[in-house]
């Protein structure tokens, strides 16, 4: 008998164990509230090093005022695994940090002012404020706002960031190399665009201001 | 109270026939089992992608039938589609559809069908029909939930039961 | 004639329900336009969803609070035949609903209210557009007041005789508002105020709902006892005749109070935060409240034919020929009444529980209640306006050839503009779209339906425009006239004495009270008993 429950809870707790999740961030209000908590003059201390990579190299983002629940959530990603670097460069620094830090770095950062584009930008692919109901592809604008400003929970500010990095992080969504959004709604999008399509919309918000 | 001889007889008349209606409607409910949906179980929206239920790999149309031998079909609508955005049922049988947003209010109709349901968050929405003809379907978000809410939509593709196969495993997407 | 300090009250009411009435009838043909995709520089989501919110919310809260608040102080002081109690207060409430009207309008116009007039948690929208809201209810709290005070002192001065008809119905409209305010106020106050200020983090969703549900439909029964009223007391002596019944009438009155306020959930079939068995028992309700209405119909058709007859009408439908059909409001009612004979058909289909799954929230539910309020309630506001305008401003109407015009187009609008609506309702298209972008087949059988709508919309926008091109006419270049004293219509056989039941609100009350708490009791306390997970705020 003992040993048919033993048994059965270890047939139970295989049947539970799933695949990977994208993400094991949950914005419950705790959580929200935790990263909102967070403090801007310690996560300036702490910036200390980011600058180097992110200032200088066009595939690296800019931080400056991104939202905060973003960028905490990437930074625990990295921690856990959920997303990668291919250089394995932030995995590494976000394994040597706390989610305290995550939340003081999200601070500082998204009270920074955001880079802005040169200007000019326009769309010739028409998916930015249209999106194409025939591939089933909501309008960007929809979630990341008619700015590309970002949106809640922790849709990312897109206007004025790198647009070598935004082509990167699209192709990679679109490869599956990148599968850190949840139910992978970003990978279902970036995969039915071209490439062509991904270096376009990539260029509109590189100039968005 | 004066109440003229006409105005009792058309008293009646409308009785009778909010009667005949109630009559109608508490035959197909309770006899036929034909129910709107509701059955008020509570689920967190915020880690939908963390629960049991809707764990990304355990969305759409389930391997195992339910007892009764019903599909089961597991979606989560948040902005802006169901996920998976594609499922393939068979038709002619019970199909059970388990909705949670992960997000907003949304709305879930198959047009010219009844297999509709609002699905609030925090709650999980069961919606049990069956889909006599083969076919595809949208399956179209009817409540605002945002900007994008035009461009919610998912397909369905219903199939005659003999071309019809389980999938092996939950969560894939096309 | 009534006195100056209530032509006054009426005549502030009104300009500013038929202002919000022109206003929100130019956002109603930018939504057709927008909305068909027939023109693509229109195409805007972000201004459709503001146009949409703004339209709703100055149709079916500004609009009809205003109205009935002017029409409310006009019923009881010529039908009481006493000055408004205490004008102070009028004025007051006139002030606060404006000023909530004023503070809502801000957000709306600029895009940080898009969540239409139902509210919508967990999108959240400007603090403000809740407050705004709040004030307009809270505002009209005073009127209810008023009137329930008049209501009440003329009881007094007046013991054992009936309560004159349009002033009992008006007390039955301010005690069923006073019920059916307070579940979307609870919202307001203990939800989505404190969550809009940051006071609070999260809101319960489904209790939200559940509230507003409270309100959500009887609201509409406080938009249509006016409407009753001038079925009852006008339009049985505009078309020459008498009132068939009036203890019927007062009955018919009571049963939609009764009736009306427990059976919200009929908007919640759909939902999944209640279980079935309370919706059957809403549902059973909802079918109760249709009596009244039936009724209504009989009384009111009883009373035509009357008239119809008086006027030498012959044979069994010799009488509708023989009705003054060039009288505004004997035309309005008689349009009111076919739009609701259509819209209730409509009605009955929502109503049925489980049918209602086939056209929830599709293009059906618009069509529906598009003919209910625009149709039958809102063309005898109309009406009314043709009417008291001359008795409010001593002046003639302008033209009554206009406003015949006028009301045939509002009908003929409606018509065009509600079919389609139905049809695609059956056809599966969702309300609530700013464009269609579904790549489906069944989708494409959508477009001709979408063309006859903005017919619809073109004619409507152009009716709305003549009302009030016709009222600010009569009142600026209309000629002098002595204005008339409203004689409301008398029944064929005048209440003399009625049982206490049928003239005061005391037992009903009562009633109503203990059905609410079977209805809405467990229904609400459910969500604090339940593991509810509050959702977060979130934008559009």
């Amino acid at each position: 008998m003992r040993r048919f429950i033993l048994f059965f809870t270890a047939w139970a707790l295989a049947g539970t164990v799933g695949a990977e999740p994208s993400t094991r961030v949950a914005w419950t209000p705790d959580l929200l509230r935790f990263v909102k908590a967070g403090d801007p003059a310690k996560g300036k201390e702490l910036a200390g090093v980011c600058g180097g990579c992110h200032n200088d190299v066009s595939t690296n983002p800019n931080l400056e005022g991104q939202l905060p629940t973003y960028l905490y959530r990437q930074l625990l990603d990295y921690k856990q695994g959920s997303r990668k670097d291919p250089s394995t460069a932030m995995n590494g620094v976000a394994g040597t940090l706390s989610e305290k830090d995550f939340a003081d770095l999200a601070a500082y950062y998204s009270q920074l002012e955001p880079v802005r584009g040169i200007g000019g930008a326009d769309d010739p692919t028409d998916i930015v404020a249209r999106g194409d109901g025939r591939r089933m592809e909501p309008p960007c604008s929809s979630c990341h706002g008619a700015g590309g400003q970002g949106e809640a929970v922790d849709t990312p500010r897109l206007a004025g960031q790198k647009t070598a990095y935004l082509e990167q992080v699209l192709l990679a969504y679109k490869s599956g190399e990148r599968h850190n959004d949840v139910y992978g709604r970003m990978r279902l999008i970036a995969g039915k665009l071209s490439d062509r399509e991904i270096k376009q919309l990539a260029e509109y918000y590189g100039k968005l201001k | 109270m004066h109440i003229d001889l006409l105005e009792k007889r058309w008293l009646y008349v409308a009785l009778g026939m909010i009667l005949l209606f109630l009559g109608a409607i508490f035959y197909t409910a309770w006899v036929h089992n034909v129910h709107p949906p509701g059955h008020a179980e509570t689920i967190d929206s915020a880690s939908l992608h963390l629960s049991e239920e809707f764990a990304e790999d355990k969305l759409g149309v389930q391997a195992e039938p339910l007892a009764n031998g019903s599909v089961q079909v597991r979606l989560v609508a948040g902005r802006y589609g169901f996920y998976p955005r594609e499922i393939e049922i068979p038709a002619g049988r019970t199909i059970v559809f388990r909705l949670a947003s992960m997000d907003v209010l949304h709305g879930a109709h198959i047009p010219m069908t009844n297999m509709g349901t609002m699905i609030v968050p925090g709650f999980v929405s069961e919606v049990t029909t069956v889909f006599p003809k083969p076919g595809e379907y949208p399956l179209l978000c009817n409540e605002y939930c945002g900007f994008g809410h035009d461009h919610m939509w998912s397909k369905v593709t219903v199939i005659a039961p003999e071309n019809w196969h389980a999938p092996t495993k939950g969560g894939q997407q096309p | 004639m009534i006195d100056a300090t209530s032509r006054k009250l009426t005549l502030f009411n009104f300009w500013v329900a038929f202002g919000a009435f022109g206003l929100a009838s130019v956002f109603g043909l930018y939504q057709v336009l927008e909305r068909s995709g027939f023109i693509p520089a229109l195409q805007s989501p972000a201004v459709y969803f503001a146009s949409v919110s703004t339209h709703g919310v100055l149709m079916a809260f500004v609009l009809t609070t205003f109205f009935i608040m002017g029409f409310g102080y006009y019923t009881l002081a010529s039908s009481l035949k006493v000055p408004i109690w205490n004008p102070l207060l009028a004025w007051a409430g006139y002030g606060v609903c404006l000023g909530g009207t004023v503070l809502a309008a801000i957000p709306l116009l600029l895009g940080k209210a898009s969540v239409l007039y139902t509210f919508y948690p967990p999108i959240q929208a400007s603090a403000l557009f809740y407050i705004g809201a709040t004030l307009l209810v809270v505002g009209s709290w005073f009127w209810a007041a008023i009137v329930i005070v008049m209501y009440v002192e003329w009881k007094k001065a007046h013991p054992g005789e009936p309560v004159p008809l349009p002033a009992f119905a008006t007390a039955a409209n301010a005690f069923l508002w006073l019920w059916t305010s307070a579940g979307v106020a609870l919202e307001a106050v203990f939800q989505l105020l404190p969550w809009s200020l940051g006071l609070v983090d999260t809101i319960d969703v489904g209790l939200a709902r559940t509230l507003f549900s409270w309100t959500l439909h009887p609201i509409v029964y406080f938009w249509l006892i006016p409407a009753y009223i001038v079925l009852y007391g006008f339009v049985p002596q505009a078309a020459g005749g008498k009132l068939f019944s009036d203890e019927l009438a007062r009955l018919a009155f009571l049963l939609i109070l009764l009736f009306g306020l427990p059976i919200g959930f009929h908007h919640l079939y759909m939902d999944p935060e209640q279980a079935h068995g309370w919706k059957f028992i809403h549902m059973v309700g909802t079918f109760a409240v249709a009596i009244p209405t039936l009724l209504t119909g009989f009384t009111v058709i009883a009373s035509l034919e009357g008239a119809g007859r008086k006027r030498g009408g012959q044979g069994l439908f010799g009488w509708i020929g023989a009705l003054p059909w060039k009288d505004p409001t004997v035309l309005a009612a008689i349009l009111s009444l076919l739009m609701l004979v259509l819209g209730g058909f409509g009605g009955l289909v929502n109503a049925s529980y489980a049918m209602n799954a086939m056209i929830h929230n599709t293009a059906w539910v618009p069509g529906h209640f598009h003919l209910i309020f625009a149709g039958t309630v809102v063309i005898l506001y109309l009406a009314v306006a043709y009417r008291l305008w001359p008795r409010l401003v001593g002046k003639a109407l302008v033209s009554k050839e206009l406003a015949l015009v006028q009301l045939w187009s509002w009908f003929i609008g409606l018509g065009i503009l509600t079919t389609p609506w139905h049809v695609l309702g059956l056809l599966g298209q969702p309300r609530r779209i700013s464009s269609v972008n579904y790549n489906s087949v069944l989708t494409l059988a959508w477009d001709p339906y979408e063309l006859a709508m903005i017919l619809g919309g073109l004619v409507l926008t152009a009716s709305a425009g003549l009302f009030v091109y016709i009222l600010y006419k009569t009142q600026t270049a209309g000629e002098a006239e002595q204005p008339v004293e409203e004689n409301w219509a008398v029944a064929i056989r005048p209440a003399t004495a009625l049982p206490e039941w049928l003239n005061s609100f005391g037992v009903w009350n009562k009633v109503i009270a203990g059905l609410m708490a079977l209805s809405y009791g467990y229904p609400i306390i459910q969500f604090f008993v339940l593991k509810t997970y509050d959702p977060t705020a979130w934008g559009y």
